[in-house]
Order: structure tokens, then C-alpha cells, then sequence
């Protein structure tokens, strides 16, 4: 009995170190999926042209532009204008998804004043809607 | 309420809501952005929402023989993780089949989609512990501990689209406020948790009678002053010795 007490114990304080780390500690630098637009702009010194990482934002409305081997466009951190934005240069076929003012996540690196995609991800949002209503993203 | 629960109703009503979800999936509008790919929710969405409810009641359960030390317990917490790991791999094959389509790639490395991954092998190795260990009430012991201690992993999994950044859209349902959808979408959503949770009893009382077969059977073939199988069979012997 005593020894399963011992166990229970340390069971419960595993759970609850555990449940701390996660709440408080601060993981997320080491666990960012994607860096947006501004801060890829802010941290644009740790990130040397060649170095990968993932951007992630929306694409910008009126930016999308054919090219012979893929897209340019511009991601920006929000859907508002006037927030901070990249020019992207995407090389490959867009994900089915692709539009104007979807979330993209796109791997690549730094190349001068633009970014470098090879990778798109579509990342779509948590509303759901059929298609004749508008404004279903409040 | 065991009659319902023990006799051949849960069958007929579990296929009729589950044949009524399918139809309702199929007539339910389409969404604005992703079109028909979205259907995949209506099943993507219940698995793994059955996957949360299966290691609750493994959680409730493996508390409940902690307490009491009934076997019964101790049944329904195996076959109910049983069951959770089959959801979970459910919802884990339907995300990477619905991500395709929609983000582009069947696999990434994003958080919901990790520590789903995650919970899938801890609740494997739950079901391996119990095959690990002969003595019934130690495999009950050590099974309930880990039963408790492995559903952290569930509050894990639900949040960490909201404590990370993820391509996995936030919740739409489980969360505070109005949830986020087409209410015909919605009831249809919830039309099929109905029936993945009939889906859900039916496997959990599938797997408890197979459970109660299988202690039946360990009792006599492990019984006492019984012959060892292949007793009667003589060794092979060379004939000229």
C-alpha cells in the first residue's frame, strides 16, 4: 500500500510538472511553426539569405501574379491594409486552395528583399459556411 | 436501461443513426472555401471527438478499480482504450486524406497534428502494458496508474492548436461562445457524433464480452492439476539408437 502510494505521488507530480511546463514555460520559442510577416521582418538578421524557415500570413489582395515557374505575391501578418508584408516568390504549383486572402504557410529562405518559397501550405480557418452567405469569418 | 444497452436494439438503432448521418453528410451544404472536401469533417470531427470520450471513460474507469478493485473496471478501461486508439487512428488517416486537398500535404509537422500522433502510441503502449504483464490484478493495477496518468495527453491534444501556432484551424465547436458554423452543418456534425457514439458502445460492449470469453478461457486453460499441452506427444527419436 505504501509503495503504490509512492508511485500515485509521483504520478501526480509528473502530471502537474508536466501541466506547468506546458502552461508556463516558455516553449513556444522553440515550438513556432511559422513566423509571420512581421516578425520575419523583425528577426531578418538571424535569418541570412539561404537559411529555411516558414512564413506564414495572408495573402494580399490585388498581389498574386503569374510567373513562368510559379506565383509572386505578398503575405502580410493581417487581413487589414497596412500591415506588414513580404513579397513572396513561389516557385512551383500553388496548393488547390491558393487564393487572394487565405492563410498560406510557405518554406523557403530569405533572397535579398523577398522570400524564397519552394513549399506552400494552405492553412484555412475554423469557419464554416455554404458558399451564398457572405462574411462567414467574423 | 441494460436491456437497451445489452440487447439487440443498440445494433438496428447504431446502423439506422449511422446510415442517417451518412445521407446527411452527403445532402448538407457545401462550405464557401474548401466545397465538398469539407464533408470529411462530418466524420474526421466525431472520431476524434470519440477518441477524447474513449480515454475519459479509460480515465474514469481506471480510477474506478483504483477504488473499488471490481474487475469490471478494469474491463471496461481496456476495451475502452481499445476503442479510443482505433478513433484515433481514424481521425489521424481521415486528417492526413482530408489535409491533401485543403493545406496540400498529407503530413507536417504542426502541433495538433503531433501530439495526436502522440497520444495515438501512449495509448498503444497502455494496450501493450496489459499485454505485458500475466498476473491479472498487477495488469490491472499498473494498467489503471497509466490509464490516469495518459489522459493528460487529451486536454494536450484539444489545446494545442490554441497554445501554439498551428496550420490546424482552432476549434470551431469545442470552445467558448457561439460556435463558428452553418447551423445545418452543425446538426449534421452532431447528427454524426450521435452515431459514431452508438459506434462507440457497440465496439466497447463488443470488446467487454470478448474480455469477459478470454478471462473464461485463461481460467480453465491455466487451471490447476491440468496436463501441459503436448504432454501425449513423444519427442522424435532416432530409430537405431
Amino acid at each position: 500500500m505504501k509503495r503504490y502510494r509512492l508511485l500515485a505521488f509521483s504520478g501526480v507530480g509528473v502530471v502537474a510538472i508536466l501541466a506547468g511546463v506546458l502552461l508556463f514555460g516558455n516553449l513556444n520559442e522553440n515550438l513556432v511553426y511559422y513566423l509571420t510577416p512581421q516578425e520575419a521582418l523583425a528577426q531578418r538578421v538571424e535569418f541570412p539569405d539561404g537559411r529555411r524557415f516558414q512564413l506564414g500570413g495572408f495573402v494580399e489582395k490585388d498581389t498574386v501574379v503569374r510567373t513562368q515557374d510559379g506565383l509572386r505575391f505578398a503575405v502580410a501578418s493581417g487581413v487589414e491594409p497596412g500591415s506588414p508584408s513580404i513579397t513572396v516568390e513561389h516557385h512551383g504549383a500553388p496548393a488547390q486552395l491558393f487564393q487572394a486572402g487565405i492563410g498560406v504557410v510557405l518554406e523557403g529562405s530569405w533572397q535579398g528583399d523577398e522570400f524564397v518559397s519552394d513549399t506552400m501550405k494552405v492553412k484555412h480557418d475554423e469557419n464554416y459556411q455554404p458558399p451564398d452567405t457572405e462574411g462567414g469569418a467574423q | 436501461m441494460t436491456r437497451i444497452l445489452f440487447g439487440r436494439r443498440l445494433t438496428v438503432v447504431g446502423v439506422v443513426a449511422m446510415s442517417a448521418g451518412l445521407v446527411a453528410a452527403m445532402v448538407a451544404p457545401p462550405d464557401r472555401v474548401q466545397g465538398d472536401v469539407q464533408r470529411l469533417m462530418y466524420i474526421h470531427v466525431p472520431a476524434a471527438w470519440l477518441a477524447y470520450l474513449s480515454f475519459a471513460v479509460t480515465l474514469g474507469s481506471s480510477v474506478g478499480w483504483l477504488w473499488r478493485r471490481t474487475a469490471r473496471y478494469d474491463r471496461v478501461a481496456a476495451a475502452s482504450a481499445e476503442v479510443g486508439v482505433f478513433f484515433t487512428g481514424l481521425a489521424i488517416v481521415l486528417g492526413s486524406i482530408w489535409g491533401k486537398p485543403t493545406w496540400g500535404v498529407w503530413w507536417t509537422w504542426d502541433p495538433r497534428v503531433v501530439t495526436t500522433a502522440v497520444m495515438f502510441f501512449v495509448y498503444l503502449g497502455y494496450l501493450a502494458l496489459r499485454r505485458a504483464t500475466v498476473d491479472s490484478v498487477a495488469r490491472a493495477r499498473r494498467s489503471a496508474v497509466f490509464g490516469v496518468v495518459a489522459f493528460v495527453q487529451v486536454p494536450i491534444v484539444h489545446m494545442s492548436v490554441v497554445w501554439w501556432r498551428a496550420l490546424h484551424q482552432p476549434p470551431t465547436v469545442l470552445k467558448p461562445g457561439d460556435p463558428s458554423i452553418d447551423h445545418v452543418m452543425l446538426a449534421t456534425l452532431l447528427l454524426n457524433v450521435l452515431a459514431f457514439t452508438l459506434l462507440y458502445l457497440l465496439l466497447l460492449r463488443a470488446r467487454m464480452r470478448l474480455a469477459v470469453v478470454e478471462e473464461e478461457l485463461e481460467r480453465t486453460s491455466l487451471g490447476e492439476g491440468q496436463e501441459l499441452a503436448g504432454n501425449a506427444v513423444l519427442a522424435p527419436r532416432l530409430e537405431r539408437s
